[in-house]
């Protein structure tokens, strides 16, 4: 009895030991940084949702060029990325906004490398309404008044506008789901931080379905990106502040900086990027990877600007 | 007396009562065995007749193209059988031979008492928690990073305490008999297990086995935060595609992501995604029968 569960022990050792060296040679082999071999070379590419779609087409695109490297694109959120930045887990990281100062003090505390940013591209957010909606122009304050939980608009009339074709009068808000990106991005320049939308907009999970209601409905009105348009919707041209110049959303007014709700996208390295980080990086800045993010319905970067940095 | 045998055997208005509640309630224990299987007529019918457009052998094999609005789902195929083989290729021995411990040789005391209790703790452990747990000890503590095997070792340890538990009950259909007479003649308890215990009690072992392959397929969350990535670009075709370090696309994530963060997806192609994952399943799960079959034929009692 006694030397049968003695066996059995030393059965569960070498088990352990077999399990054990399993674990250390997986230590052993993972050098970081995602390399896993030296003929096939892995990029690790995650964070913002937003830019997953484009990340994505990129990646998919990348292996009509550079059959030897694979890129992994997740997702999760630009926080997502800029944690993984900051551990050093992660080769590229896509973020919809910029690093703030005590991400990159950090960043380079934990690694010793200077975040370095890449202005890959730009996402320009459409106001959009009804064709038949008599409505051209907006201000950023008109729309948080329209939008926000503090917001006195309610009726197209209040903005001074007979829309004959919405006999109810009343403004539908079509918006998004809460953890769209869109919906963050829109929120806060909108409303800042602190403040939340108002309760009953009509909440869609994806760009083309706002777009596909406001074209149903007459007294819509929504915010998607501007790749998006159809026939039977407009743009509404926005201005920063009562008086000032109104601008649609187009390329130009994207990079001008005229157009008040468009912001960059940013891929971020940790430190000066080589190998075929850097080879990646340059092709996404290419003519090649930037039409990318034209196809994507995003507004690409420019490329002397940007790599300047 | 006479007269009570004689209302024994007429059909008396009590009888008649009687009757008619047992008939009602053989219908209703039937509607709710039809209402049973009838959503998972609804959900299988659904599935193939939204995913008809897209189902054909390419849409297996070939990579999803088109920002993944378009094309197949091989390399989340493939994915999700590397997840799977690879954590029941780790769990299953461990699960096994601590099952047979447990059931063969350990004694009932305190110590035996509360590692029962662990197992079925863990079994309760919701597959989010799991998750957590497998990006600290393996992702972060044990260095794999975002992986296949860091993913796979967390599904591992997720199916583990099902494994020990459905082989335990396996073992213990042995009856107790078949193992007094072996000992009789001069048996050790090794010999026991290895000539008669196991070879009694295979067909159920491997049942259990084979059902963790439901589980760890359909599990979004362990893999989510441990290794399963948005998209990756495989070689189609290719079997070893994926290296143990790298991370990989899965069926259930890609169902996940493509239904929620992809616009302008066809609807043909979520369900044509799920039709593949619980046609993976379901294949596993034939076989699991078939085996079952077979060795539940040869066995001697």
């Amino acid at each position: 009895m006694f030397t049968q569960i003695r066996k059995t022990v030393k059965f569960s050792v070498i088990l352990a030991a077999i399990t054990g060296s399993f674990l250390l040679t997986g230590c052993g082999s993972k050098s970081g940084g995602g390399d896993a071999g030296p003929e096939k070379m892995v990029i690790q590419n995650s964070g913002s949702d937003t830019m997953v779609n484009l990340a994505q087409a990129w990646a998919e695109k990348y292996v009509g060029v550079n059959e030897a490297v694979s890129i992994e694109v997740s997702g999760g959120g630009s926080g997502t990325g800029i944690a993984a930045l900051i551990n050093g887990t992660v080769d590229i990281a896509n973020c919809s906004r910029q690093l703030k100062p005590e991400e990159r003090e950090r960043a380079k505390q934990n690694t010793g490398l200077e975040p370095k940013e890449y202005i890959v591209g730009y996402d320009a957010l459409a106001v959009y309404v009804h064709q038949d909606n008599p409505l051209n122009e907006i201000t950023i304050e008109q729309l948080a008044n329209i939008y926000g939980e503090k917001g006195t608009l309610e009726k197209w009339s209040d903005l001074g506008l007979s829309h004959g074709a919405c006999s109810s009068d009343e403004i539908i808000r079509v918006s998004r789901q809460s953890n769209s990106g869109t919906y963050h991005y829109f929120r806060e320049t909108l409303l800042g931080n602190t403040s939340d939308f108002k309760l009953g907009s009509r909440d869609l999970h994806g760009s083309k379905d706002v777009v596909e209601l406001i074209e149903r409905t007459p007294c819509a009105i929504g915010y998607s990106g501007m790749g998006y348009k159809t026939d039977h919707v407009k743009f509404v041209k926005v201005a920063k502040n009562a008086g000032d110049d109104a601008f649609g959303p187009s390329l130009e007014t994207a990079l001008s900086g005229d157009y008040p709700i468009a912001r960059p996208l940013y891929m971020y390295t940790l430190g000066e990027p080589t190998g075929d980080i850097k080879v990646y990086l340059d092709w996404v800045m290419s003519e090649a990877g930037q039409n990318i993010v034209k196809a994507s319905g995003y507004v690409p970067a420019v490329m002397p600007e940007a790599s300047a940095e | 007396m006479s007269n009570t045998t004689q209302a024994m055997y007429t059909e008396t208005p009590f009888v008649r009562t009687k009757r008619r509640y047992q008939g009602l309630a053989k219908y209703i224990f039937m509607s709710m065995t039809l209402l049973m299987i009838l959503p998972l007529i609804l959900i299988v019918g659904y599935l193939f007749v939204k995913a008809a457009p897209v189902l054909s052998l390419d849409f297996i094999f070939t990579n999803p193209i088109r920002g993944m609005r378009d094309g197949g789902i091989w390399a989340a195929l493939l994915g999700t059988i590397y997840l799977v083989v690879i954590s029941l290729v780790t769990s299953a021995p461990i699960g096994v031979l601590a099952a047979v411990y447990l059931n063969e040789y350990a004694k009932d005391n305190w110590f035996t008492r509360i590692i029962n209790l662990a197992v079925v703790n863990l079994a309760g452990v919701p597959s989010i928690v799991h998750a957590l747990f497998g990006l600290g000890a393996f992702v972060l503590f044990a260095g794999m990073g975002r992986s296949i095997i860091a993913a796979s070792l967390t599904l591992g340890i997720m199916t583990l305490p099902v494994i020990i538990a459905s082989t335990k009950e396996a073992l213990g259909a042995v009856p107790i008999a078949f193992r007094e007479a072996c000992w009789n003649v001069g048996a050790t308890r090794w010999q026991t297990i290895r000539s008669i215990v196991l070879p009694n009690s295979i067909s159920g072992i491997l049942t259990g086995i084979i059902l963790q392959v439901s589980r760890a397929a359909g599990e979004t969350a362990p893999i989510m935060f441990t290794g399963a990535v948005f998209f990756k670009a495989i070689p189609e075709g290719d079997l070893l595609a994926y290296g143990i370090f790298d991370q990989c696309m899965a069926l259930s994530m890609h169902l996940f992501t493509i239904s929620t963060q992809v616009p302008n997806v066809p609807t043909a192609l979520p369900y044509g995604t799920a039709v593949v994952l619980l046609g993976t399943v379901l294949l596993v799960n034939a076989v699991a029968i078939v085996l079952r079959v077979y060795l539940r034929s040869r066995k001697k009692w």
